[in-house]
Formats: structure tokens, C-alpha cells, sequence
């Protein structure tokens, strides 16, 4: 599926424009000229001091939000809208409280005209198969804990199997032992040739958790966000966070954003 | 020259029917910050009143209001009728604002309940310092849609006729009505704009500033952002005095802080209600002696004998459909346009300030022109009536789908433009179960108001000619009993049509709200 060329990039984005008008017509720049890319089977950290944009930034890769000025390329092409292609994973996991966990993975294959039902209701079982919650398939979200809320929409995420999956904080709403657990599944899956997705981008502001699953941390400076600096992480997965080694990666990031 | 003095006539009446009005709204704010903080905060107090509360706002306002002019005229024969034109816009203000004092109460979050009882704060501490300004959000925003249910109502309690005897009370109401029945349409239409340019002028200078100050008092973050107008550069100043005042105001209220305990404090309220009510019932029995009372029971069940059972049921079925008729439609165009106005921000800052003036003019007062017209037109009476109770109802229905879009989450917004959702979709996805229980509650105001328009909308006295479907109808029912002074008959048409309602509501409405808020997983 995600058969090209290694080192191309899957997402590019090239000096990007954006900002918010205030009430008082003051102008708020957060992207001046951003330029960044993605490339095919990685996975970029993204990091930065709070209130730079990263949110922002994820948005506008998934096509949210339309840069005033510059290009988002998706594999080549300008990318317009969201695109089931692009999976997104927000720090609230939004499901619709009045689905169950079954229904609110396929709402997220609305757009296959070619599945039965059927068809749908299988592929969101393999997802949710998973994230390990197939006993949990017709529950309803309010009956879930945070870590399974998290999983589902980790779930419909990528049912779409899309390329390319971002994630804005996807493991600070939750709890230590249930990050770690997460870490690990998306980790594997991304690992996982035959599974979707190719790359993953990940907007955090835990830096160890930048370092212990990225190929690539990206850090950000305060507004308008340039990029301070692009770390390349050379550890082997999975990563150990005990090591010097992975402190050292740690210490790059902070010496970066300080 | 005789127009201005015209004006000048009407800015007193205005002036005269503002001043009524404000009356009643004092006293609302009153009964709901009592009787609203005490269901919030007793649980035995709870069971009791919202019940009754519940009860009350399902009985059409003007079926018993001749019920309670006979009341006050019997407390008091002179200022008796202004009583009890004061006491029904009281009760067309106060149920709403009750209701918002107990949810705010209600919505006290737990660690704040806790702090106070960690700190042993008294009755008048707990008040000045918790419930008041928690209850505050809950009174602010009912201000202007009470202020218009009153409008609505004052129109109708300024002249009132029970069989031959009739009372005017000098007031906008009664002006306005009686340029209609003499046909002066320049002067009618002089009152109208008098009562838009005070309606207008109350919602500028005292209710959304009081709104936006109620704004700090709020739990919640994300709280439904008023629109922003270009009129607030006008009521700006005027919320920044109001926030001064209170400023001020607040730290000498605690130096009157009583030192009653809590608990004691809470039977010493329910005291206190007991004993205005039973002062109340007193000074109404103390006039009235037994053996009338009697009687009047006796004249009240031979009216239920009167009336049978079929031909009540075949009014209230008639009723019902008229107001089913005008709801329907409603819904037709107010949901495609609460749709509109909140996916496009920007129509929302121009078609809300004048739907909101429009929601608040009382439809009462074109009732009669619309009377007049069907009939000099030739018209079918139906669609008068259509229209009639279409006036009384839409606006509800648009402010509620616009408070339930408004409260769709934000993060569920993005989930459907992250998956590329169609609009069909996504008004079958997010739109419809996230506005299901605020539609409920719409319905349910709605057909309230519809209920008291047919009142009026059915058969109505207006000065020289009568306004008649000549076809079945509770309210019309209601009206004939009132003009043949016969209140035995009142009273048994009046329950007939309470006791129907109230069933509606629990059988049908109530069940529907519960199970929306079953679905949609929010209380």
C-alpha cells in the first residue's frame, strides 16, 4: 500500500501561512513561513513550548484548516479537505455518546460506498479486535474508561486505513499505566508492515514520549513557530527509557526548546 | 399637534404597563430565589416543588385568571383587578426564572458544596456568597424571555370582562386594543413601535447587561457566547456600572451577615413559605364563609356534570389539533434556520438581535388586528387561528434548536470534518440526536404557549365584535364560560383542560425528554 520510494515524503508542508485576528483586530501570527515534511514508514515527534501552534500545526496537516498562505502536498498532491486517507486521533477522544463503540468505528467508513454493511461491521470488528476491546463492541462510550475511549478512537482512527495518522496529546488524558499500554499498541501497529498506518505524526508535549517513539523530533520555537531544530532518534525499538543514551536524546530536546 | 399629545398617551401607557410589569418581575425574582435555592438544596423540599412548579407552568395562564381577579377582588375591591393583573404576569414570569435558580443551584459543582460545609458558613453567608451568585446565570437569562411571556400576558389582563361587568386597567394593552376596535391605524401602529422601542430599550439597558455580567457566575467554560452587537457599544458602560455596583455593593452585605445556623436556617425557611402561603389562604377565607364555599363546590361539580365527558374530550381533541398544526409548521422553518445561523457565525450576529426583539413582542397585541382582518377579508377563521397560535409559539422553538446546536461539543465538530461528513450526514449523525433533548424541551414550551394562545386564538371578546371559530374547542369553551360570568363552568373547563395537559406531559413529553437524554448521554 504504502509501497513508494522510502524517503519520500508523504506529507509536505511548504511556508505555511496562519494566524488569528482578536477581538480587537489585533493580528496573532502563529505560522510565518513554515516549511516541514514526512516521510513515507516514519515517525515524527513533534514538540514545542506550549501555546506555539501544535494543535494548530496537526490541524492543518489533516486538512482542518486551511493555511492562509502556502501548500499542504499529501503523496503529491494539494490536499483540500480531510481525506479518509489521513487519520486523526484528538486529545478528547469525541465519540458520539449515543453510538456504540461498534458504530462509532464505522462511522468513520461512511465514505465507502463500495462495503456492504456487512463489509463494515467486519472491518471495524478487526480494529477493535485490535485495540483489544471485541467484548466491548455494543457498549456505549459513557460505560468505558479513559484508556478504552482512547482506543476506540485510536480504532476508527485507522479503520479507514489510512497512510497516515496524526495525533494531537493522545496519552495525556490518561493515566500512566494506560499510556505506557497505548504507546506500545501504536507502536506495534506502525511497526507493522501489513497494518495501516504508514507514518504517524505526534504533537506531544511529554518529551519522553517524543523520544521513545519518534524517528524524527521536530521542535518548534514560541510564535511565529519556526523550527528550532529536527533531532534524529538512532535507538533501537523498543526503546529503553532508563538508558543514558535515551536521556541524552531527552536533554537534546530541552536544550532546544529552552 | 393631536399626534404628539397621541404619543405622549402612549408613552404613559407604556410607562404604566412597564411599570406593572416590573412589579411582577421583582417579585418573580423573589419567589424563584426562594423557592428555587430551597428545591436545590432539600431533597424532601425537591419532591414537593417541582412537581407543583411543574403543574403550574402546564396550566394555561388565562384559563385562571379570572379565578384569581375574583380572589383579589374579594382581598381588595379597589386595586383588587391590579392585583390580579400583577399576580398573572407574575405567574407567566416566574415558573422559567424558578427553574433556572434550581438548575444553577443544582449545578453547584460538589467541591464548592463541600468547601462551604467544610467552612461552616451560615444561611446568609451560604446565600450571598454560593447560592445567589451560582443562581445568578439561571435568573439573567430567563429575564428577557419571562419579560416577554409577561408581555404577552399584560396585553391580555388589562381589560378583562366576567359577564356584564368589565375592568380596563390603564395601560398599553388596553390603548392599543381599543385603537383597533375604533380603526385608527396610524395610532396602532404608533403603540406597536412605542412597545418595540421599549421592549428594545430593556433588553439593551438592563437585560443583556446583567447577562453578560452573569457570565463570571458560570460553572461551566464553555459557556453559549451571547452575540456581540454593535448595540453593546451603548449597554457597554452600563455593564461596567453594574459591575462596579456590585463591587461595591458586596462587602457590605456581609456586615449584615446573620448568624443562624445552617440547619436551623433551613426549617426557619420552610416556615417562613408556610406561613406566607397561609396568610395568603387567610385573608382570601376570612371573607369568604363557609356555607359559599360550599356552594361553590356544589355549582363547581354540577358544571363537571354539565359538560359530560364527550364533548370535553372532543374540545380538547379539536385544540389540540390546531395547536399540533402550528407547531409543525413551526418546526418546518425554524429548524433549517437554526441550522444556518449556527453554521454561519456571521448571520448569526445579524438575524439574532432582530429575531430576539421580534420573539419579544407580544403577539397579543396584533392578536385582535389579525381577528379584524380574517374576518373583514372573509377568510377561513381556521387560519386565524393557525396564525394566532404560530405567533405565540415559533420563536421557542427557534431559541431552543439554537441552544441545543450551541451545545454540541466542539471536539464532535471536528470529528465530522475530520471524516469528511456531508451536511446530511452530519445532520443525522451529530445535528439531530445532539438538539433531541433541547427539541423536547422546545415541544414542550411550545405546545405550553400554544394552549394560551387558544384562549384568546379560539374566541375572544375585543371591545365592539367577537372573534369566534363557531367550531369545537377547549379555549373557546374557556371564553364563553368567562363572557357568561359562569366561573363554576370556568373552573371545570379550566381543569379539563389543566388535567389534560399536565397527562400530556407526564404520558408523552416527559418520557420523550427522558429518553432523548437517555440517548444523547447528557443530563
Amino acid at each position: 500500500m504504502s509501497g513508494a520510494g522510502i524517503k519520500e515524503p508523504i506529507l509536505e508542508l511548504r511556508d505555511i501561512v496562519f494566524g488569528y485576528k482578536l477581538r480587537r483586530g489585533e493580528n496573532i501570527r502563529i505560522f510565518d513561513g513554515l516549511s516541514l515534511d514526512v516521510k513515507y514508514a516514519e515517525f515524527v515527534g513533534i514538540a514545542g513550548p506550549s501555546g506555539c501552534g501544535k494543535s494548530t500545526l496537526i490541524r492543518i496537516m489533516a486538512g482542518l484548516i486551511k493555511p492562509e498562505k502556502g501548500e499542504v502536498l499529501f503523496r503529491g498532491k494539494p490536499l483540500k479537505k480531510p481525506t479518509p486517507r489521513i487519520g486523526i486521533m484528538f486529545q478528547n477522544p469525541a465519540l458520539f455518546p449515543w453510538y456504540t463503540v461498534l458504530e462509532n468505528i464505522m462511522l468513520a467508513l461512511i465514505h465507502e460506498k463500495d462495503l456492504s454493511e456487512k463489509d463494515k461491521i467486519e472491518r471495524a470488528r478487526v480494529f477493535l479486535d485490535m485495540v483489544g476491546l471485541t467484548a466491548f463492541e455494543s457498549a456505549y462510550p459513557a460505560e468505558l474508561s479513559g484508556g478504552m475511549k482512547a482506543r476506540v478512537a485510536l480504532a476508527r482512527a485507522l479503520v479507514s486505513q489510512p497512510d497516515l495518522l496524526l495525533m494531537d496529546e493522545p496519552f495525556s488524558n490518561l493515566d500512566q499505566l494506560t499510556a505506557i499500554s497505548l504507546r506500545r499498541e501504536v507502536e506495534s501497529l506502525w511497526l507493522n508492515q501489513s497494518m495501516p498506518p504508514s507514518s504517524v505524526v505526534m504533537v506531544s508535549h511529554d518529551i519522553e514520549e517524543l523520544v521513545e517513539l519518534s524517528d524524527r523530533i521536530i521542535v518548534l520555537t514560541k510564535r511565529p513557530a519556526k523550527i528550532a531544530g529536527i533531532i534524529e532518534v538512532d535507538l533501537d525499538r523498543p526503546r529503553q527509557r532508563r538508558s543514558p543514551e535515551f536521556y541524552k536524546y531527552v536533554d537534546e530536546v530541552y536544550t532546544l526548546l529552552s | 399637534m393631536a399626534i404628539l399629545e397621541e404619543l405622549l398617551t402612549i408613552l404613559v401607557a407604556v410607562g404604566i404597563s412597564w411599570a406593572r410589569m416590573t412589579a411582577a418581575l421583582i417579585i418573580s425574582i423573589i419567589f424563584s430565589l426562594c423557592v428555587g435555592i430551597l428545591a436545590a438544596v432539600d431533597r424532601v423540599a425537591e419532591k414537593i416543588i417541582i412537581p407543583v412548579l411543574d403543574i403550574l407552568q402546564s396550566i394555561p395562564i388565562l384559563s385562571f385568571f379570572p379565578i384569581a381577579l375574583y380572589a383579589f377582588i374579594i382581598i381588595h375591591p379597589v386595586i383588587g383587578p391590579e392585583l390580579a393583573a400583577i399576580f398573572l404576569i407574575f405567574t407567566s414570569q416566574a415558573w422559567n426564572i424558578t427553574f433556572g435558580v434550581y438548575k444553577n443551584v443544582r449545578l453547584i459543582p460538589l467541591e464548592l458544596l463541600e468547601a462551604s460545609k467544610a467552612l461552616d458558613l451560615s444561611l446568609w453567608r451560604r446565600l450571598s456568597s454560593l447560592y445567589i451568585p451560582a443562581a445568578f446565570p439561571g435568573i439573567a437569562s430567563n429575564l428577557p424571555p419571562s419579560w416577554a411571556n409577561g408581555l404577552y400576558f399584560l396585553v391580555a389582563c388589562e381589560i378583562i370582562s366576567i359577564g356584564e361587568v368589565e375592568w380596563s386597567l390603564p395601560g398599553i394593552g388596553t390603548l392599543s386594543t381599543s385603537y383597533i376596535m375604533a380603526g385608527r391605524m396610524i395610532e396602532f401602529i404608533m403603540s406597536l413601535a412605542a412597545v418595540v422601542a421599549a421592549v428594545i430599550l430593556t433588553n439593551l439597558l438592563v437585560f443583556i447587561p446583567l447577562m453578560r455580567l452573569s457570565e463570571r457566575y458560570k460553572f461551566e467554560e464553555r459557556a453559549a457566547e451571547i452575540p456581540r452587537v454593535w448595540i453593546e457599544k451603548v449597554s457597554g458602560w452600563l455593564s461596567r456600572v453594574a459591575r462596579r455596583i456590585s463591587f461595591s455593593v458586596s462587602p457590605r452585605i456581609t456586615l449584615f451577615e446573620l448568624r443562624i445556623p445552617w440547619k436551623a436556617s433551613r426549617i426557619l425557611l420552610i416556615a417562613v413559605l408556610t406561613i406566607m402561603v397561609a396568610l395568603l389562604g387567610h385573608s382570601i377565607s376570612g371573607r369568604v364563609s363557609a356555607e359559599v364555599t360550599l356552594a361553590w363546590a356544589q355549582d363547581v361539580v354540577e358544571a363537571f356534570q354539565r359538560l359530560g365527558v364527550v364533548d370535553p374530550l372532543v374540545m380538547i381533541g379539536f385544540s389540540l389539533a390546531r395547536v399540533s398544526a402550528a407547531v409543525a409548521f413551526g418546526l418546518l422553518w425554524t429548524l433549517p434556520v437554526a441550522i444556518l445561523i449556527y453554521e454561519k457565525r456571521t448571520l448569526e450576529k445579524i438575524l439574532i438581535p432582530p429575531f430576539q426583539v421580534i420573539a419579544s413582542f407580544p403577539a397579543t397585541l396584533i392578536l385582535p388586528l389579525i381577528a379584524k382582518t380574517v374576518m373583514d377579508l372573509g377568510l377561513p377563521l381556521e387560519l386565524g387561528a393557525f396564525l394566532m397560535i404560530l405567533l405565540g409559539t415559533q420563536w421557542y422553538l427557534l431559541f431552543f434548536l439554537l441552544d441545543g446546536l450551541r451545545s454540541i461539543p466542539y471536539e464532535e465538530e471536528e470529528v465530522c470534518k475530520a471524516l469528511a461528513m456531508t451536511r446530511l450526514q452530519k445532520l443525522r449523525h451529530l445535528y439531530l440526536p445532539r438538539i433531541l433533548p433541547s427539541l423536547i424541551m422546545g415541544l414542550i414550551v411550545c405546545f405550553g404557549g400554544g394552549w394560551n394562545t387558544l384562549v384568546i386564538a379560539e374566541r375572544a371578546v375585543l371591545g365592539g365584535f367577537t372573534w369566534d371559530l363557531r367550531a369545537p374547542g377547549i379555549g373557546r369553551m374557556l371564553s364563553i364560560a368567562v363572557d357568561e360570568g359562569d366561573l363554576a363552568l370556568l373552573i371545570a373547563a379550566t381543569i379539563w383542560m389543566a388535567g389534560f395537559i399536565v397527562l400530556l406531559n407526564r404520558l408523552l413529553w416527559r418520557r420523550l425528554y427522558e429518553k432523548a437524554v437517555r440517548i444523547v448521554g447528557v443530563a
